[in-house]
């Protein structure tokens, strides 16, 4: 332990000693009593970089909006959510549907033909785009989903990477 | 920086930035399980930075799936535990900065207010009972700048030898030779009446 000659308040300038580990420990343990990390977020995310090859992109949350959804009755609210990446944007708009599971309607800019995957914690869904970038999954559960687009094939449009969003809480 | 000789630290945390380290090369070797580890050892880090950085636990989240993402891109580039704590603390405070910017743009304007008041304090602290003790950290921490409080609350997290490396990352650099106190925990221990012994004055 680090005494001080003067025996008085502790300095700024003296090396690290035992009794700041031990504070250092102890706020630790309140963060980790106050507001702990989701105990099974680093599980989460090996599963998702799990799911990295080598051409891949991620994309990132832009934009998101919610307004209240004119066709539905209650407090239910319709959220658009845009996130965008090198090579694309993905625009969602998430609808409730009457059954408890949401409605995903999506359009891919620049607008292509591309396989679509909804992975969610229960099961995986894969729609393809149409000419014009546009994609829906009817029936989704509620949830964490992750939506990824997969490679476009090497075609007249050309190859492309695969693009993931972030997890996100339909 | 290096991690190396940096004066006074307690062994087993010594161990764990060379643990980390030889992690770090073999996740750049492509070890998946490596990578898996290190996501496993420093989130909780990520996490705190995300949380002391005014996030929602969803967007904390999210921020910390970019980083590993992120990193995995950088992996060439770091060979140090510090280098890799340093570089983290940087781009999750980065991309939680630029989350933050993209919902307060969102909000409504009534909202605003709320929104210019970040979150700076622990948190709330009725959710917790908590003994004497920690009451009477929490306290002394509450009154801390909102930077002491930051960097204390990342640097608990962080493997013990990097922080002096999180310290300049946060701009609050402590010392050139070697890991000193730092204002942020001289100052917190003169709050809880500790001289410099450790006893109560």
């Amino acid at each position: 332990m680090t005494v001080s000659d003067s025996g008085g308040l502790p300095s700024a300038d003296e090396p690290l000693d035992d009794i700041d580990f031990g504070l250092l420990d102890d706020i630790r343990d309140m963060f980790d009593a106050t507001d702990p990390m989701p105990a099974d977020l680093p599980e989460r995310i090996r599963f998702f970089l799990a799911l990295r090859d080598l051409e891949i992109e991620v994309a990132r949350l832009v934009a998101q909006e919610d307004q209240p959804a004119l066709a539905v009755r209650g407090a239910e609210l319709s959220r658009t959510i845009t996130f965008d990446s090198d090579s694309l944007t993905i625009m969602i708009r998430i609808d409730a549907n009457r059954d408890g599971t949401v409605r995903v309607d999506g359009w891919l800019a620049p607008p292509q033909r591309r396989e679509i995957e909804m992975k969610t914690t229960a099961n995986a869904l894969t729609v393809s785009s149409d000419e014009q970038g546009r994609f829906a999954f009817v029936r989704v559960p509620r949830g964490t989903a992750q939506v990824i687009v997969r490679p476009a094939t090497a075609g007249p449009g050309g190859a492309g990477p695969s693009v993931v969003t972030p997890a996100l809480i339909l | 920086m290096d991690d190396q000789g940096r004066g006074t630290v307690r062994a087993g945390q010594s161990d764990r930035g060379v643990r980390i380290a030889e992690l770090v090369g073999a996740a750049r070797q492509g070890s998946e399980d490596a990578l898996g580890q290190l996501v496993t050892e420093l989130s909780p880090m990520l996490w705190h930075v995300a949380r002391a950085a005014g996030l929602s636990s969803h967007d904390a989240e999210d921020v910390l799936q970019t980083v590993w993402m992120r990193l995995v891109a950088h992996l060439d580039d770091i060979h140090t535990s510090a280098a890799l704590t340093g570089w983290l603390v940087t781009t999750a405070r980065r991309e939680a900065w630029r989350v933050r910017a993209v919902e307060r743009r969102q909000l409504p304007a009534d909202q605003e207010l709320f929104a210019e008041l970040p979150d700076r304090g622990p948190g709330s602290e009725e959710q917790v009972i908590m003994d004497d003790q920690r009451h009477v950290l929490w306290t002394a921490v509450s009154r801390l700048s909102a930077r002491c409080q930051e960097l204390l609350r990342i640097v608990a997290f962080a493997p013990r030898p990097d922080y002096a490396t999180v310290a300049a990352e946060l701009g609050l650099a402590i010392g050139s030779i070697g890991p000193t106190r730092g204002r942020c925990l001289a100052k917190l221990r003169a709050l809880l009446g500790l001289d410099a012994e450790g006893c109560p004055r």
